[in-house]
């Protein structure tokens, strides 16, 4: 899944190459967002059984 | 200023969303709560959804044409308000990643037993791909002339199960029963809260709404008030208290013993199919919501690059934030309902407030 994203993020970068490259914010919040999206994705490919957020707090909670 | 949406078509989108939480997760909440009682909690929550319509209309009355963002800047000042946007960001983001989990999971308990949740994740992402690209208005109209017909059916599942109600399972309702129906109420509330949304659209409704317009508001109140009684009655009723309580999703199985004169059965498709409607149009609001908070937080003119991120960052919180219906619920129950009250409750009651002491300072700028 995370080639599919990957090839959705290069095609909005080329289709959107204009409002990217028009306002340097615009730029950076894409780049960001994109960074934190590949950062969660590659965390899963790499271990799919990590814990959630849920599972966490349940352990702590109780 | 263009007149983008009604209050009516954001007063039956409200219900429309609120339709999977009352038929999944509220009999489930209350009937655990408060047991055979459970029936009286949602006329309960009335004491806390009707006043934050009426603040909410309030806000409207006041700020014409502006939405939370703009009421918020008048109110609290820029830093204050970005702060807060950051947090309704979060928490949208938490309550989009929590419907898309619910949503694999109705379906996989009902219909879909065998698929794996990343099937419906990406059909998810499609569908809502392809509404969103129609526009907000495709998405409300979509609500508005579906939530008619999904009513008729309701009545009509009410009428069938009447006569499936046992009394045993109601009755008798005392007064000890009392404080464990007020506590339950809080599953009602914090889905009734949904209908602060209306603020995020209130520019989109134009400088003008009629005293006609603002009652449509009200009546998405009631409906919503209403189809949570009848809904947790008819189940409470059918199925018991106790066999609610530990169901994943109690209307269901109340349903699979339904039927029309005996002539149609197997209502249960339907409901899942209202459920998984439900849960789909109130993704692609999120979705919508959470845009315009980016384009509020970061000044933005162009929003169209942004879809393909967050639909990767929202993709993959899904797995962090809960993984089995058991983690869903335990999030459920103990963060999601108290960060909605805050969200829902106690920062339009506080808006409200403040607007209320600066009305003549900010009236006066105009």
């Amino acid at each position: 899944m995370i080639y599919i994203f990957g090839i959705s993020l290069i095609y909005t970068m080329i289709k959107k190459k204009d409002q990217l490259l028009g306002a340097n914010r615009n730029l950076i919040l894409f780049l960001l967002l994109s960074i934190i999206g590949l950062t969660l994705g590659i965390i899963y490919i790499i271990n799919p059984y990590l814990p959630s957020i849920a599972a966490m707090l349940e352990k702590h909670m109780k | 200023m263009n007149k983008e949406l009604s209050l009516r078509q954001i007063a039956y989108m409200y219900v429309f969303i609120s339709i999977s939480p009352i038929l999944r997760q509220i009999p489930r909440a209350l009937a655990a709560a408060a047991g055979r009682s459970a029936y009286i909690s949602p006329l309960w929550s009335a004491v806390a959804i009707l006043p934050i319509t009426a603040i909410i209309i309030g806000l409207l009355k006041a700020f014409p044409g502006l939405n939370i963002y703009d009421i918020m800047i008048q109110v609290l000042g820029s830093f204050l308000t970005k702060i807060i946007l950051f947090g309704y960001l979060l928490w949208f983001l938490l309550s989009i990643t929590a419907k898309i989990s619910i949503y694999a999971q109705t379906l996989q308990f009902t219909l879909m037993p065998q698929t794996r949740t990343n099937f419906f994740f990406i059909t998810l992402i499609v569908l809502v791909a392809y509404a969103l690209l129609r526009g907000i208005k495709t998405v409300f109209r979509f609500s508005e002339f579906t939530l008619g017909t999904i009513l008729v059916i309701f009545a009509i599942l009410f009428i069938c199960g009447i006569s499936r109600i046992r009394k045993d399972y109601l009755l008798p309702v005392s007064t000890i029963h009392l404080m464990d129906t007020i506590r339950a109420s809080v599953s009602v509330i914090t889905v009734g809260g949904n209908i602060v949304l209306v603020l995020f659209f209130a520019d989109k409704l134009g400088i003008s709404t009629t005293k006609k317009e603002k009652r449509k508001l009200w009546y998405g109140a009631f409906i919503f008030l209403i189809l949570c009684f009848l809904v947790t009655l008819v189940t409470i009723g059918i199925t018991g208290a106790a066999l609610t309580a530990n169901l994943p999703f109690p209307l269901y199985i109340t349903v699979k013993s339904v039927s029309f004169f005996n002539i149609f059965e197997r209502f249960e498709v339907i409901v899942t199919l209202i459920c998984v409607l439900s849960d789909f149009i109130a993704i692609c609001i999120f979705m919508i919501v959470i845009i315009r908070c980016f384009e509020w937080m970061f000044d933005l003119k162009q929003k169209g690059f942004l879809y393909a991120p967050l639909a990767m960052i929202i993709f993959y919180l899904t797995y962090y934030i809960s993984k089995t219906q058991f983690e869903f619920d335990f999030l459920y129950q103990n963060v999601i309902i108290y960060i909605n009250l805050v969200f829902q409750y106690l920062i339009p009651v506080l808006v409200g407030l403040l607007s209320l002491f600066r009305m003549k300072k900010i009236k006066k700028q105009f």
